[in-house]
């Protein structure tokens, strides 16, 4: 029997090895290739012998990469919380007001968030140039939108719907407006919701590439995921690996560090209404 | 002066209409207590004098005012949830002092009323807390604190005791009854318990199936019920309801056949209408009226079906001829076996008798003391 367990407990850390393996290591290949100059990039190490800052300090000194960076923390910033904004709004509509053709309204949200991107790809740069804001970073906060806000109204309207409707009736009695129950009731029961949905909304607004190099032409107004792509070498012929991994690692940091910081929002986010409070 | 008036008030949810016309004077200071089993309307009334619940049609009066669109914070009322609803990010202090926060008061006031009602509550050492760090009985307290603080015209309860235990129930129940003498308002107070209903009414108001069959004092409720529902619905264990027929009917006087073949007779109203030899009727007989057999002015037998001993007293069950149940209020520890034939009495004085549509029929003379 002990022998079993033994071999079952082994297999099961084995298992659990090469899963970590699996989902860690093309970072950690990241990080060892950006530390990396010249042909040292081409021969394969687990460890540089000799780790090199050359790259990060390339990316800033040949290339605006601080303005492409400022970009989409500004963006995705922006983004962010017009989603969330819109979303709270909207889930409390939805997730406590009675009304006709709430339910369409629901799966037409939800449907909204099938369409690929590259279906609203055309009429989306329509809309952009129509509105004068092309190259410019307001379009890619307009397009972001698209992407986002079906997925927090979806999320938020159904944890909006779990919250008691006693409170919001007492908050009634006790004179509170829908304004006021929102903000001041609702909202602060939300958070953990509010966490996790602005985290994924960050998340994609971050990495989002296909809309940013559609509607951006200029290096200045240009997001991350799209400098990245555009690294130049010294030739037509060189691709400068080294620095798009440095640059690779550096835009990973912030959702790293923001992903940590609200690690135990978005757990009690996840689990928030499995038991009675 | 806050009276609650309700004229003809009704709600309907789609086609379904759940209160049928609702007539009721509830004077100042008066505590009215809605009772009914579930689903008869009693909450969603209630709701509706809250604001809760939109007015289909009909009107409400509070305080000589119609308010029948008015928001439920202009109406002057509270209301107590029957799960609390605390705010739970907030602190005991921040939940009472709430409404008055929204309403612009100032610091001092706020701070003024909340001190008193928890003082009112005996919360004040709670005062700090989140709701989470609170029982059960004293998330109650706080609620109730919540009200007070508000200073309302009327209050209003939805069931706030069905969420604690029995001992707990039994003490807030009391604290309600003392509070009800400490402010200056209306109460307005449902449940489905009628221990509770007894215990608090000024008047009860019975409801069923969105209509209301009778208002009155507990006793009145209790001696006097108007129909089989009413009589049915207080007291624990139910009325007995016993079908019968009439025998011989005179001016005042009306004879029954009970099952068995006993006769009964009861000084009745003149004019029990439609009542004839051979009418079927209902006698009804609390469980504390079914006398042993030689108090009794009548004498119905059976069979013991099981016996219930509740310590201060017992409950004997009958199975009589004509494969009715009877219940009887005995002294503690009656014995008897299963099946053992049994005699019991029934005092005229103590009878309710019933029309075959339910309807009580008037006894001439006054309810026993």
């Amino acid at each position: 029997m002990g022998a079993r367990r033994a071999i079952g407990r082994i297999l099961f850390y084995l298992l659990v090895a090469l899963i970590i393996v699996y989902t860690v290591f093309p970072f950690y290949w990241a990080i060892v290739s950006s530390l990396k100059e010249g042909s040292a990039l081409y021969r394969v190490d687990l460890f540089p012998p000799h780790p090199a800052w050359g790259n990060y300090v390339g990316i800033f000194q040949q290339q605006n990469f601080a303005r492409n960076i400022l970009n989409s923390v500004i963006v995705a910033g922006a983004v962010v919380a017009v989603s969330l904004l819109l979303s709270v709004t909207a889930s409390y509509a939805l997730g406590r007001v009675e009304f006709r053709g709430r339910t369409a309204l629901l799966l037409t949200i939800l449907a909204v968030s099938m369409f690929p991107q590259v279906a609203v790809l055309s009429g989306m740069f329509e809309l952009v140039s129509w509105l004068g804001i092309y190259d410019t970073i307001w379009s890619l906060i307009l397009s972001y939108l698209i992407l986002t806000l079906p997925f927090t109204t979806w999320v938020l309207t159904t944890f909006m719907r779990d919250l008691p409707k006693e409170l919001e009736e007492a908050a009634l009695v006790d004179g509170a407006r829908p304004w006021t129950i929102i903000t001041r009731v609702f909202l602060p029961l939300l958070w953990p919701a509010l966490a996790t949905t602005g985290l994924l909304a960050f998340i994609t607004a971050w990495n989002e590439f296909m809309f940013a190099i559609t509607f951006t032409l200029s290096n200045e107004k240009r997001t991350v995921p799209v400098a990245i792509a555009l690294i130049s070498g010294a030739s037509h012929f060189e691709l400068p690996w080294g620095r798009v991994m440095a640059a690779s690692v550096i835009v990973t940091i912030p959702l790293v560090v923001l992903v940590l910081v609200f690690q135990r929002r978005i757990v009690s986010g996840l689990t928030a209404g499995a038991v009675k409070g | 002066m806050a009276q609650v008036v309700l004229r003809k008030v009704t709600k309907s949810f789609g086609a379904l209409q759940v209160i049928k016309g609702v007539d009721l004077d509830i004077a100042h200071r008066e505590f009215v207590v809605f009772v009914g089993p579930s689903g008869c309307g009693k909450s969603t009334l209630l709701r509706m004098v809250a604001g809760l619940e939109d007015i289909t049609s009909g009107e409400l009066f509070i305080d000589g005012a119609r308010v029948n669109a008015a928001l439920p914070s202009q109406r002057g009322i509270a209301m107590v949830f029957q799960s609390y609803a605390l705010y739970p990010h907030m602190s005991v202090y921040q939940n009472m002092a709430f409404g008055l926060k929204l309403a612009r008061s100032d610091r001092a006031t706020i701070e003024e009323r909340v001190r008193k009602a928890a003082r009112i509550l005996q919360i004040e050492e709670l005062l700090e807390r989140k709701p989470r760090q609170l029982s059960g009985g004293q998330r109650q307290r706080v609620a109730i604190g919540r009200a007070i603080t508000r200073n309302p015209k009327v209050f209003l309860f939805d069931e706030p005791l069905s969420n604690l235990d029995a001992a707990l129930r039994v003490q807030t129940r009391l604290e309600i009854a003392r509070l009800k003498d400490e402010l200056d308002a209306t109460m307005i107070y449902v449940t489905h318990d009628q221990v509770e209903a007894m215990t608090l009414a000024d008047r009860i108001v019975v409801l069923n199936a969105g209509r209301v069959e009778q208002v009155g004092s507990p006793l009145e409720l209790y001696q006097r019920p108007r129909n089989l529902f009413v009589a049915g619905f207080l007291g624990s264990p139910k009325m007995n309801f016993i079908r019968s027929v009439a025998e011989t009917v005179r001016p005042g006087q009306l004879t029954v056949r009970l099952p068995g073949g006993a006769h009964l007779t009861l000084p009745v109203r003149d004019g029990a209408p439609g009542i004839r030899s051979g009418t079927q009727l209902t006698v009804g007989v609390r469980p504390e009226d079914v006398v042993p057999p030689e108090r009794g002015d009548a004498v119905v037998s059976g069979g013991v079906l099981v016996v219930e001993q509740l310590g201060s007293e017992s409950y004997l069950y009958l199975r009589t001829e004509g494969d009715q149940t009877v219940v009887a209020r005995r002294d503690p520890g009656l014995e008897a076996k299963v099946d053992q034939p049994v005699k019991v009495g029934v005092r005229a004085a103590a009878c309710h008798l019933f029309g075959a549509d339910g309807l009580a029929i008037e006894r001439a003379d006054p309810p026993p003391a």
